[in-house]
């Protein structure tokens, strides 16, 4: 079965700068794919080329098979968006504007629309320009799944959302996926709200993929290891005990050493603690927020 | 769903926390024989976790016996759980031992002392 988002060795020139450097990833049927990375990493670029807005300068992105820049209007009737900015004409009100989708869309659902206007409390007659950053959010997203889309594309949904209002999105989206199955891409900053929900993660830094992998094997094969240290004093083994490990960051601190490590498996681990001079060493599990921070963040190095 | 808590930073995948919480409550009898499970969405709303991980944890759990699923009505569990398979059980304890095992050695303590906290742990289990 064709996959609903396939995304083609994507490359970005704005003149001399690159915001997209061979990008490459696919969304399969029914996952739900987040798209991280910092400002500026690139990702409303992909994005933009991904809702056939913006024609890329290389590759391509592919909806449901098609070209999303040569076919875009086919591809729309099957995928709701919530964009980064709320937009919508200010003189309208909610009810106007699921009205007004109505004629677009053969399969609009507004009783649907009217409903989630209510659970997210989003006043259906006041205009569109006089709710807040949050209500307008919520009122692209109730209209972005009132053609029931197979694919919800959503640009970074949780920003200026407040924690009620988060929790609304969050219940709104695992609705959908348990009883529509529907295909997800997010693009986002708030990690920790979509951690259970994710089944792939895709890491942009400059412009690059640096990480497309399913969300547990992720889990599994990341660390964060803490261990006293007393090769330190010998200075000729410093550093080599933690050879077996890709550690993807070094940190020397009061009580010893923190290391993040890409490939922990129990086996290694035993052998590691077995080292002589390595006291203490613990191993724990990292949340996803901090995965992305050591892979995304400065740039690797001893942390000293 | 009182009393199952999972924590999706975890390294364990969430259907499998999912999994063994279910068969901890139905054990501990908090889930009594017959009593009604909540739907996939409502357990996935709660969570806040992929319907889809909630389904597989139903699914393996059903397999197992300790659900069953009542078609057009929902998921219950058993009226008769099935007996734990010796191996099974032997399993569960090997890897719950060792992890304990190993967070009394990060801690350096010593293993009579990690013993000691053991008993001390099973008579209070005994008492509540």
């Amino acid at each position: 079965m064709t996959e609903p988002i396939r995304i083609e060795g994507l490359t970005v020139r704005y003149g001399r700068s690159t915001a997209c450097r061979d990008v490459s990833l696919r969304v399969a049927l029914g996952s739900v794919y987040a798209l991280l990375g910092r400002n500026g990493a690139g990702k409303s670029s992909l994005v933009r080329c991904l809702l056939g807005e913006q024609m890329p300068s290389a590759g391509r992105t592919l909806l449901f098979g098609d070209n999303a820049w040569t076919s875009r209007r086919a591809a729309m009737a099957r995928i709701g968006v919530v964009p980064e900015e709320p937009d919508a004409p200010v003189g309208m009100t909610a009810r106007e504007l699921s009205d007004f989708c109505r004629r677009i869309y053969p399969r609009w659902d507004g009783a649907a629309v009217m409903a989630r206007f209510q659970r997210f409390g989003v006043p259906p007659n006041s205009p569109f320009g006089r709710l807040s950053k949050g209500q307008k959010g919520e009122v692209m997203l109730a209209l972005a799944l009132g053609h029931a889309p197979e694919v919800l594309i959503l640009d970074d949904p949780t920003l200026g959302l407040d924690v009620v209002a988060r929790s609304a999105l969050y219940d709104e989206i695992v609705g959908e996926l348990a009883d529509r199955g529907t295909t997800v891409f997010v693009t986002t900053h708030d990690l920790a709200g979509f951690e259970g929900i994710v089944t792939r993660v895709g890491i942009l830094k400059e412009g690059k993929m640096i990480l497309d992998e399913d969300m547990e094997a992720l889990k599994a094969r990341f660390r964060r290891i803490r261990y006293a240290n007393h090769l330190t004093e010998t200075r000729t083994a410093f550093g080599t005990e933690l050879d077996a490990f890709h550690a993807v960051r070094v940190r020397v601190r009061g009580w010893g050493i923190e290391a993040i490590v890409a490939n922990f498996d129990d086996a290694t681990f035993e052998s590691f603690r077995a080292i002589d001079g390595v006291d203490d060493a613990s191993a724990e599990a990292m949340p996803l927020e901090e995965i992305f921070l050591a892979l995304a963040g400065q740039e690797k190095g001893n942390g000293q | 769903m009182a009393g199952l808590r999972i924590d999706p930073s975890d390294a364990t995948p969430i259907w499998s926390q999912i999994e063994e919480g279910l068969r901890r409550l139905v054990a501990s009898g908090a889930l009594s024989p017959g009593a009604v499970v909540p739907s996939v969405r409502d357990l996935a709303k709660e969570l806040r976790v992929n319907p889809a991980t909630v389904v597989k944890a139903y699914q393996r759990l059903t397999d197992a016996g300790v659900l069953t699923v009542r078609r057009g009505d929902g998921t219950y569990v058993a009226e008769v759980p099935p007996a734990m398979s010796r191996t099974e059980r032997a399993r569960i304890l090997r890897e719950a031992a060792s992890r304990y095992a190993n967070l009394a050695s990060t801690l350096g303590v010593a293993p009579e002392d990690a013993q000691e906290a053991l008993r001390a742990a099973w008579r209070k289990g005994d008492k509540s």
